[in-house]
């Protein structure tokens, strides 16, 4: 559930509220703020810039069809988009059997790899302030881990690998991976615990 | 599997990092076991929050046209009333939605007619998450649905929240042809139909069903019934079952 934001506009309920009405207007709008954070997401898996557009515009498509059905007790509307945008993107990397090319990718990014915090620097004035903080504090999280463990869930979460499969990517016994997985986890789950905490809009 | 061992399944599943036959003994756990739904929901949160480690990255000025564009073809799906995608069928749809990927993604220009099947093929999957999150639901109550002789068995949740429940049968073979099961929620000794399912060869089936606004239930029942259901029970129910608000 990528933070939303505090403020005097609409909450993203609201928006999707309007999206299950027809109403355009509110998917512009909803781009406009988690646009970002989708792309980002969908180019952490994909890999490809090209690919990463038709992703989003399929994630899109796919809040736009369903607002009627979001579910408020599912976590945030950020929430749903990025659940939606990964498994997209997942989708893609598979169709296309390209998944041993992004994990040998993302194993060369490896030291300097996917929990780099590069956060609020490319996001727009507007964003840094709402989501800049949120963003730090995962990345951070994420990169304090031992990075073996953090190795397995980036491989899980970006690279859409089992347990399995982790291990026979990585060489590693896979109650070895299993433990680094549930480990990593967990130590996240202490770290992000001010962001897992509070209501939402 | 230990209750142990089970919930070890936690992490990993809501990663989605279950291969798909272990994902689906876990689901089937997760409809027994409040420790580990519990789990479920705690680190699904933390999970979900992975999307914001993504390196940040500018969106090209031509995407947003292109959602709305896109958008614009296709028309928002109103909520479906009545009974969903059983289970299985939905995890049939999944296999559906990656063959039409690969032709999807091989011819990029591909006919609108594909995109829309595989927009609805997704929509499918949608449903199937929908039925577990709301097996996840922190209100959920349960209802053990025990068979007046013996064999079948009968779990139901219902959200009063979301005004769904999600019941998961055992070993209750399928319905004749021209017949069906139907679920009834009982309020204050009045039937009032949930929906119709039917179970696989195996004799299992997990359906999510609308609960129909305002009504709240104490028993629920199940009878076999005509295809296509009966406004009104026609016959005693094999299965009943009281309801126990929240675990």
């Amino acid at each position: 559930m990528p933070q939303q934001q505090a403020g005097p506009r609409a909450p993203d309920r609201a928006l999707v509220a309007r999206l299950a009405v027809g109403d355009e207007r509110a998917l512009g709008e909803l781009y406009d703020r988690h646009g970002t954070m989708a792309y980002s997401l969908a180019l952490a898996v994909v890999r490809e810039r090209a690919d990463a557009e038709e992703v989003v515009a399929d994630a899109f498509g796919q809040v736009w069809r369903n607002a009627a059905s979001y579910d408020p007790g599912r976590g945030s509307v950020a929430g749903w988009l990025a659940t939606i945008t990964r498994s997209r993107a997942l989708d893609l990397v598979r169709a296309r059997g390209r998944r041993v090319r992004a994990i040998e990718r993302a194993a060369q990014a490896d030291n300097d790899g996917l929990a780099a915090p590069m956060g609020a620097a490319f996001d727009p004035p507007d964003r840094r302030i709402e989501r800049g903080e949120a963003r730090r504090l995962v990345a951070r999280s994420l990169g304090e881990l031992p990075e073996p463990q953090r190795r397995v869930i980036e491989l899980a979460y970006f690279g859409g690998l089992s347990q399995t499969e982790i291990a026979a990517e990585l060489h590693e016994p896979l109650g070895t991976v299993k433990t680094r997985i549930r480990a990593g986890l967990e130590k996240l789950r202490g770290s992000l615990a001010p962001l897992l905490s509070g209501g939402e809009s | 599997m230990t209750d142990h061992e089970w919930s070890e399944l936690a992490a990993p599943y809501t990663l989605g990092a279950l291969a798909p036959d272990e994902r689906e003994r876990f689901e089937a756990h997760l409809a027994d076991c409040a420790a580990c739904r519990a789990e479920v929901r705690a680190l699904r949160d933390v999970a979900v929050l992975l999307a914001d480690a993504a390196p940040a990255a500018t969106p090209p000025p031509g995407l947003r046209d292109r959602v709305l564009r896109e958008a614009r073809q296709a028309r928002p799906i109103r909520r479906a009333r009545g009974p969903l995608v059983p289970w299985l069928a939905a995890a049939a749809c999944i296999v559906i939605a990656l063959g039409l990927g690969y032709g999807y993604v091989r011819e990029r220009a591909a006919s609108r007619q594909t995109s829309a099947a595989l927009a609805a093929a997704r929509d499918s999957i949608a449903a199937r998450d929908s039925l577990v999150a709301t097996l996840l639901s922190p209100d959920i109550g349960t209802a053990a649905l025990a068979a007046t002789g013996q064999a079948p068995a009968a779990r139901l949740y219902w959200s009063p929240s979301r005004r769904r429940v999600v019941m998961a049968v055992f070993r209750l073979p399928p319905a004749p042809a021209g017949r069906t099961y139907q679920l009834w929620a009982i309020a204050q000794g009045k039937p009032v139909s949930l929906g119709v399912f039917n179970t696989a060869a195996d004799g299992r089936v997990t359906a999510a069903m609308a609960v129909p606004p305002g009504l709240t239930f104490e028993l629920s029942a199940v009878t076999e019934e005509p295809a296509g259901g009966s406004p009104q029970p026609t016959q005693q129910p094999f299965l009943v079952g009281k309801v126990t608000p929240a675990d």
